[in-house]
């Protein structure tokens, strides 16, 4: 076992990736700082309804590694913090940590009371905007670290200061100030994953003006049981279960205008889609526009059976117009359906846009390659993981991750 | 079975022509929904896209979609791969007038700059030998009089005799052109012929509808109408011209209502033409322009150039006004005996395409 006086390990970004990597560092003996920017851990993957490959949802993968974090004594998590600045070498690297603003301490035991008295609303933050929540709350059901926290664009702050009034652990500091904190690491994994693309860009789908034109993204948080529908699947414009739903495969991607390549995971994200909402809501009927249907592995299973299942069509022919009819609001989607070799146009309650991965990247030099993705090979100490350095569901993802952990420890 | 029948040549000359990558055409189809002309029934250009890939020459040469095409540039913008469809139509339109057009060498040399002096050549050879038979191959002396060095006897029967050939030669291409179109539409009958045909489909060309349908901007359809309603007065002008001669007194005086009608035209053309080469110069690029595109351009600006000059040069009696002449006819010439072979002949191939499609109730 390595000796006690070794340097921690600096883990950025605190989704399925970074846990990995920083619970296997852990418990090989060694310290880890896990900075996070968000107030929970999860990422990505605590927002999904559910996940591959056995379709469960994410408090399956996710407790277990809150567990182990919360039993490992060598982890120090910091959320809501970003790395300011690293310099330093192999062995020797000295980090600035900014963490933002701590309004609500470590003493918070959620019970609540501050969200009874606060006035404010804004934006669902954990929901991406598709219901509203009070401006200072719990980010969501199992949120990690379990404290609440306040949204900066809702809270009046000090102008209002109800929720301190009521705290009975004066765990709320409305004057609370940013502040940095510099360590010293022996070596980084960058674990900071991937957003959505944004896909207001995509002329002709007209995503921005139209309620009813969701990401996959976002029906992730349409069908889970947290999400504004608390289970059932509504579409955002009118709350109403949709009859029709129109998936939209390589929604910019495959494409130069946009992203150039594949992101290898919608086409499966889409195909669980459908069968999911199939099994809720068996009535529904479900249309799928694909250029290429790319389904990796096992997952062929999946495609099997939604081609078995006669309320799903797989359409061939990239959809490439959306309207929205001015009086009645209805949708309108526009597609070439290759195999008949004719336009095709179909109303729609519910589009569902299949976006890709871009590489999110935390704010330090890194050596960057194909459309922005961190090169796998760095300088000798930092070692990229997961969806940061190429599109990867979750269990790769996790692999990826163990393995940037083992080089992370393997130096001196 | 399906059996195809790939033409690696085929693809290469179309790539060559095209400047596309065809290969990295994924048949996503996007194209064919952006484009606002495509019926919906076997829409264009995802499915010549295939064809152009393959090097499905058969499908591709009689073939009325890549005519209906009126090269907004809208697939090309929308393309996910960059393999630009409307560059691709417009290719597989000039090598149209190559594969139909007899002789066909004469396509081919016209299809590359390296052949324009020896294009320049004939139009200035074939005026030369013309004059030389009516004797008056000098500068005329006194003042201008473009008779003199030009009689109108041999200027009007030369120009009719030519014209005719060439618009017959063009009329013998589109035989062929037709023939295969039967392939597409196998059941295709005109009610009442093909002429009746034709002219009941002109309406939509005269008032540019498909032009006007092409959403990305009505700048090339003010262009095109200024420039075809601009050519086709002059072809009248002209006519009426051959006429005056014949009958009574020519040159026409500067009041006479063809003469006005005449530099109506002129100032027709050189607006639209010189709108739509500031549209290929400046400003967003949906369509590549190339030789083809510039030669007919810049022939017809030249031709409707020179003959304005010259006219003031009858006016002015400038000692220079039979060079200038010369240059001028040999622009007409030009144009003329190569319209079967160049972009010019759009005009029929375009014509004879919407009239097939109409009659086949292509929409």
């Amino acid at each position: 076992m390595s000796k006690p006086t070794k340097k921690p390990v600096l883990v950025i970004g605190g989704g399925m990736s970074g846990i990995t990597a920083a619970v296997e560092i852990a418990e090989t003996g060694r310290d880890v700082v896990l900075v996070e920017k968000d107030s929970y851990l999860g990422g990505n993957v605590v927002r999904m309804n559910n996940y591959f490959p056995k379709l469960c949802p994410p408090a399956c993968g996710l407790e277990i590694n809150f567990r182990r974090i919360r039993q490992s004594s060598r982890i120090k998590v910091f959320t809501q913090t970003e790395v300011k600045s690293l310099e330093g070498s192999r062995g020797d690297y000295r980090v600035r940590l900014h963490q933002a603003p701590q309004y609500v301490s470590d003493l918070c035991t959620a019970c609540g009371k501050c969200a009874e008295v606060c006035p404010e609303e804004g934006p669902g933050e954990f929901n991406l905007g598709l219901d509203k929540e009070k401006a200072i709350g719990l980010p969501h059901a199992m949120a990690f670290p379990h404290k609440f926290s306040i949204h900066q664009k809702s809270c009046r702050f000090e102008d209002c200061g109800e929720c301190a009034k009521v705290c009975t652990y004066q765990a709320i500091d409305l004057k609370a100030e940013a502040k940095d904190i510099p360590i010293e690491v022996e070596s980084v994994v960058v674990a900071t994953g991937w957003k959505n693309y944004d896909a207001s860009l995509l002329e002709g789908l007209h995503y921005a003006e139209n309620p009813d034109v969701v990401t996959n993204v976002e029906f992730e948080r349409l069908m889970a049981p947290s999400g504004p529908g608390e289970g059932r699947l509504l579409r955002p414009s009118d709350k109403q279960e949709p009859k029709e739903i129109v998936f939209v495969q390589c929604a910019g991607s495959r494409d130069e205008n946009h992203l150039p390549y594949c992101s290898a995971v919608c086409c499966s994200a889409s195909l669980k889609h459908a069968l999911t909402v199939q099994e809720k809501y068996p009535d529904t009927h479900i249309r799928i526009f694909y250029i290429d249907l790319r389904v990796m592995g096992r997952n062929e299973d999946f495609l099997e059976r939604v081609s078995r299942n006669p309320k799903i069509e797989l359409i061939k022919g990239k959809l490439a117009q959306i309207r929205a009819d001015r009086e009645t609001g209805k949708l309108e989607v526009e597609a070439e359906d290759i195999m008949a070799c004719r336009k095709v146009r179909y109303e729609a309650d519910l589009v569902v846009l299949a976006t890709g991965i871009v590489p999110q990247l935390p704010d330090i030099d890194l050596s960057t390659g194909f459309s922005g993705f961190i090169n796998a090979k760095q300088s000798s100490g930092i070692y990229p993981a997961a969806c940061c350095k190429r599109p990867m569901d979750v269990s790769a993802s996790v692999k990826d991750a163990t393995a940037a952990a083992l080089k992370a420890i393997q130096l001196t | 079975m399906l059996e195809i029948n790939p033409d690696i040549q085929f693809k290469k000359e179309l790539i060559k022509t095209s400047q596309a990558p065809l290969s990295k055409c994924m048949q996503c189809g996007t194209c064919s929904v952006v484009c606002s002309l495509a019926p919906d029934d076997k829409p264009f250009p995802r499915k010549e896209m295939i064809w152009a890939a393959w090097g499905i020459r058969d499908q591709l040469m009689g073939n009325a979609d890549i005519w209906l095409c009126h090269q907004c540039g809208d697939c090309s913008t929308y393309c996910p791969r960059g393999v630009k469809p409307a560059d691709v139509l417009s290719a597989l339109r000039q090598m149209s007038y190559r594969y139909y057009a007899r002789p066909s060498c004469i396509a081919r040399m016209m299809s590359e700059v390296k052949w324009l002096p020896l294009a320049l050549i004939f139009p200035v050879v074939i005026i030369a030998v013309i004059l030389a038979l009516a004797g008056t191959l000098k500068i005329p002396d006194g003042s201008v009089n473009y008779s003199k060095f030009f009689p109108h006897a041999w200027l009007n029967s030369s120009f009719t005799l030519i014209t005719l050939i060439s618009y017959g030669l063009a009329v013998y291409s589109l035989k062929n052109f037709i023939k295969d179109l039967r392939r597409q539409f196998p059941d295709l009958k005109f009610k009442g012929g093909i002429l009746l045909q034709m002219l009941r489909s002109s309406r939509t060309i005269a008032i540019h509808t498909k032009f006007g349908s092409c959403s990305v901007n009505r700048f090339r359809k003010w262009a095109h109408l200024l420039v075809f309603y601009g050519f086709n007065l002059l072809l009248l002008v002209t006519v009426y011209a051959i006429y005056a001669a014949l009958t009574h007194r020519y040159p026409l005086g500067f009041f006479n209502p063809f003469k006005i009608l005449g530099n109506l035209a002129a100032f027709m053309l050189v607006i639209g033409l010189g709108m739509m080469i500031v549209k290929r110069l400046v400003g967003r690029k949906t369509v590549n322009s190339n030789y083809s595109d510039w030669l007919l351009l810049i022939s017809l600006l030249l031709l409707t150039l020179s003959g304005v000059v010259i006219e003031w040069a009858r006016f002015g009696n400038w000692g220079s006004a039979y060079h200038l002449y010369f240059f001028h006819l040999v622009c007409v010439w030009f144009v003329i005996i190569y319209l079967p072979y160049t972009k010019f002949g759009h005009t029929f191939y375009r014509l004879v395409a919407i009239s097939v499609a109409d009659a086949a109730g292509r929409k």
